[in-house]
């Protein structure tokens, strides 16, 4: 009955390490709040996961990603 | 991490991203740009990507809007407090993030065509994701 693995979308696009700066790639794992989307609803592998961790907190200080999206002030 | 031949020649690869105040023309900002980075002294001029102005994702102090600039050299270590001093007392850096540049990062060198290509990409598939 387990679900079939979804293949990592990061390891598919051909990233080695992700880049804290390619905010369009970033967006896609954050939810509509910006917060980082767990790996097990995005089939990030591990290692990416971390990755992305590191890389979309550097993004937020960088302002290319908000800390809380939707929000006005 | 360290190499062993870093023992000699202790010098390591680092990525810079400053974000210049928006209101500032462009002549300013590469003058500042040019002065901070002298005070690298470093031994190759550095491989600069201007991004130039964009929206920045929340409001920095009054700053809506910031000036780009990706910067990427070899350094000595030793010679960065300083550098950050300078960087950190100029009014015109609304912000910056000196980083470590261990890896290449991102996919294997694209040309801009590629980066287009893949951005478009990107924005087509982005239902696929979702859960």
């Amino acid at each position: 009955m387990r679900r079939q693995k979804k293949p990592c979308p990061i390891t598919e696009a051909g990233i080695r390490y992700v880049d804290y700066k390619d905010d369009r790639l970033l967006a896609r794992f954050i939810t509509d709040y910006g917060k980082i989307l767990p790996s097990r609803l995005s089939g990030v592998d591990a290692r990416h996961q971390r990755q992305l961790s590191k890389a979309v907190k550097k993004a937020r200080y960088l302002a290319l990603l908000p800390y809380v999206k939707g929000q006005t002030g | 991490m360290a190499k062993l031949k870093m023992r000699r020649t202790p010098t390591r690869r680092y990525e810079a991203v400053y974000i210049f105040d928006s209101a500032l023309e462009d002549t300013v900002i590469a003058e500042k740009l040019e002065k901070l980075q002298t005070l690298l002294s470093l031994a190759e001029p550095a491989e600069l990507d201007h991004w130039g102005r964009r929206a920045l994702a929340y409001k920095i102090g009054r700053h809506e809007n910031g000036y780009y600039i990706v910067s990427r050299f070899v350094v000595e270590p030793k010679v960065l407090p300083e550098f950050e001093r300078a960087l950190k007392l100029d009014d015109g850096v609304v912000r910056y993030l000196l980083s470590l540049l261990e890896h290449d990062l991102g996919a294997p060198k694209l040309s801009e065509e590629e980066m287009e290509a893949r951005r478009l990409r990107a924005d087509d598939d982005d239902d696929d994701d979702e859960e």
